[in-house]
């Protein structure tokens, strides 16, 4: 049992730290970017499909043997955008100003890298335990370096932080850098920016464990790698 | 015909789907280290985006807003533009090989690029009729185009420089992002004095 | 090589498919119905409390009416007070701005001046477009009659329009939604014939 539950352990932590699906298999980038203008929207981002990565993982693992293999991709994608639809309505009728603040995103939740990802790498081949650990692991991580990105936007490019969900709009400190905030910070370079300079940080702590940089080869990282690149050995064979 | 131009025009200078609304950064990053992959790779989002925009528009309008089955938006449009992009390369492969050994290898990537999804469900909410849609989704095929290629260029100049240890591979990439999209932010201007 | 068509490799798929589909689609159309109403009640309190918020003075509202001005519908609800008098009106206005639509809800009272602005849709550039939130902006409207011009084009101002400061870096926005109130005075003139203008 002990060993059982270490093993366990090991897929939730390796998602958070060896394994974070944004700064080391470099998934998930355009909500990483679109969403982290805020920290409110960023970590909301960040649950939400953490919430859809979990379900999907559970639902794919509990029918990974019922899923013919031929047509597991479109199984998948059906599955996962039902997820998302649910967690859109919910969002919709709970927390309407998530919604707001998410917009498109929201619904773009079904082509975010991770999610596909781990079904095709992970809940697809494993018990359904084990996948609900893997992707809680993952969501943490996803959500994680939302919540470092969005910081560090938020604070540099408004001055201060709001949660409106927290005390009504309000900012919870006084503005640091007074009328004149950074910003470049929340528009579009500075996303592309801080994701770089987080990257080099994630290379940097990986590289004193002993571990090789985050790369991403052109696309290796993409869950369709596989389907892909089998397409291109065929038109090779022919 | 102005309001069409000026779509258009916004979706390619001012709203770029990469560069300001962050919408197919995977391929952006991933695809872009030589120009030719880069331009085959924004041609085939370019088209299947038309094609999607094309049967989506009018089973969203005829079929899910008829019947109040809206909530089933997501799961549609994912899974006609799943099978759209099968069919598309079927379609290539039989009746225009050449197209297709220039695009094929970049259309199974491509259901999965939020770009597609992206401008489908943004022209639904946007509430545009059938040219408008068309018009936004042309705009916003040419602006990806136009930011694969620019960054294209951009990265193969930066093999031949020196880079920090620190920043080399993805982080400098995205350092190089961030300049490239700083100079789309200056077109805004431009669009508000051509159209203002 | 050629493969022999086998009907199992073909069917087996295909069911396990559309059972997937089917069993999602049901799960799908369970949540929709449980969260339908409470969506459509969240909106309609959204724009009570809105309504509320650019005419504070009024106790209740009419249903949705609309006027054309301009050749364009304009939504707009009457304003009542505790005695069921009608003491104004507001309109609901869009225009495009930088990133999307934006659609303002303004109130305008029965002599005219305008009781409050407020962004119910604005999907703009965050930390610039955005800002059109804020009350510093939207205050500038208050107790105005309008016609509105944002500072920056203030060349063309004959004299008729009265200014608007735009928002640092987001002249778009700011555009949009001057022209959206100006789209709600147009509407109103149209719908009191004239008004008192005073």
């Amino acid at each position: 049992m002990a060993e059982n539950k270490r093993s366990l352990f090991k897929e939730f932590s390796k998602g958070f730290i060896d394994e974070n699906p944004v700064l080391r298999l470099v998934l998930g980038t355009c909500p990483t970017l679109a969403v982290s203008t805020s920290v409110e929207s960023a970590v909301g981002m960040g649950i939400a499909a953490s919430i859809v990565l979990i379900c999907s993982n559970i639902a794919i693992s509990a029918l990974r043997k019922l899923i013919p293999s031929k047509v597991r991709i479109p199984a998948y994608i059906v599955i996962i955008a039902s997820f998302v639809t649910v967690v859109q309505m919910l969002v919709n009728a709970f927390v309407p100003t998530l919604n707001e603040q998410l917009g498109v995103y929201l619904p773009l939740i079904v082509v975010n890298c991770i999610i596909l990802g781990r079904a095709e790498a992970f809940a697809g081949k494993n018990n359904v335990l084990a996948s609900a650990f893997d992707g809680l692991g993952m969501g943490v991580g996803f959500t994680t370096a939302l919540f470092c990105m969005g910081f560090i936007r938020e604070f540099l490019g408004t001055g201060t932080i709001t949660i409106s969900l927290l005390n009504g709009g309000n900012a919870l400190f006084p503005a640091v850098f007074g009328d004149n905030p950074m910003t470049i910070f929340i528009l579009a370079p500075g996303g592309f920016f801080v994701f770089g300079m987080l990257i080099a940080l994630a290379n940097f702590i990986a590289e004193k464990k002993g571990k090789k940089a985050a790369q991403l080869h052109s696309c290796k990282a993409c869950p369709m790698f596989e389907t892909c690149t089998s397409g291109e050995k065929e038109a090779e064979e022919k | 015909m102005k309001w069409y131009l000026s779509l258009v025009l916004a979706a390619i200078l001012t709203n770029n789907f990469v560069l300001s609304k962050f919408l197919g950064i995977c391929p952006f990053l991933g695809v872009s280290k030589q120009l030719k992959t880069a331009s085959g790779m924004g041609i085939a989002v370019t088209f299947v985006m038309l094609m999607a925009t094309a049967v989506t528009f009018p089973i969203n309008k005829y079929l899910l807003e008829q019947f109040n089955l809206e909530y089933l938006q997501t799961i549609v449009f994912i899974l006609v533009i799943a099978a759209l992009v099968q069919l598309i390369e079927i379609a290539l492969k039989k009746y225009m090989p050449p197209l297709y050994n220039a695009l094929g290898i970049y259309l199974p990537l491509i259901t999965t690029n939020c770009a597609v999804l992206g401008v489908v469900v943004l022209n639904v909410e946007e509430g545009y009729n059938f040219a408008g849609a068309l018009a936004n989704t042309f705009g916003a095929g040419i602006g990806f185009l136009l930011a694969m290629v620019m960054f294209a260029g951009v990265r193969e100049r930066m093999e031949s420089s020196d880079i920090p240890e620190r920043l080399k591979g993805l982080p400098i990439t995205l350092v190089a992002a961030s300049l490239t999209s700083m100079s789309f932010l200056g077109f805004t201007g431009v669009v508000e004095g051509m159209l203002g | 090589m050629k493969k022999k068509f086998n009907a199992k490799d073909v069917l087996i798929p295909t069911i396990a498919l559309f059972l997937i589909a089917s069993v999602c689609t049901a799960i799908l159309a369970f949540t929709n119905s449980i969260t339908y109403a409470k969506i459509q009640e969240n909106n309609e309190k959204t724009k009570n409390e809105t309504r509320s918020a650019v005419f504070p003075d009024a106790l209740s509202f009419s249903e949705d009416k609309t006027v054309s001005a301009d050749g364009e519908e304009i939504v707009y609800n009457e304003a009542y007070s505790g005695y069921g008098d009608v003491i104004g009106y507001v309109f609901t206005a869009s225009d495009k701005g930088y990133g999307g639509t934006v659609t303002v809800m303004t109130g305008i009272d029965a002599d005219g001046n305008l009781s409050g602005v407020e962004t119910i849709e604005l999907s703009e550039t965050a930390g610039l477009g955005m800002n059109a939130k804020k009350a510093s902006f939207r205050d500038q409207f208050k107790e105005k009659t309008g016609p509105f011009i944002v500072s920056k084009d203030s060349q063309k101002n004959d004299g008729t329009f009265e200014e608007i400061n735009a928002l640092t870096g987001a002249t778009i926005t700011s555009r949009a939604v001057t022209s959206a109130v100006n789209k709600t005075v147009a509407a109103y003139k149209a719908l009191t014939g004239g008004g008192n203008n005073g």
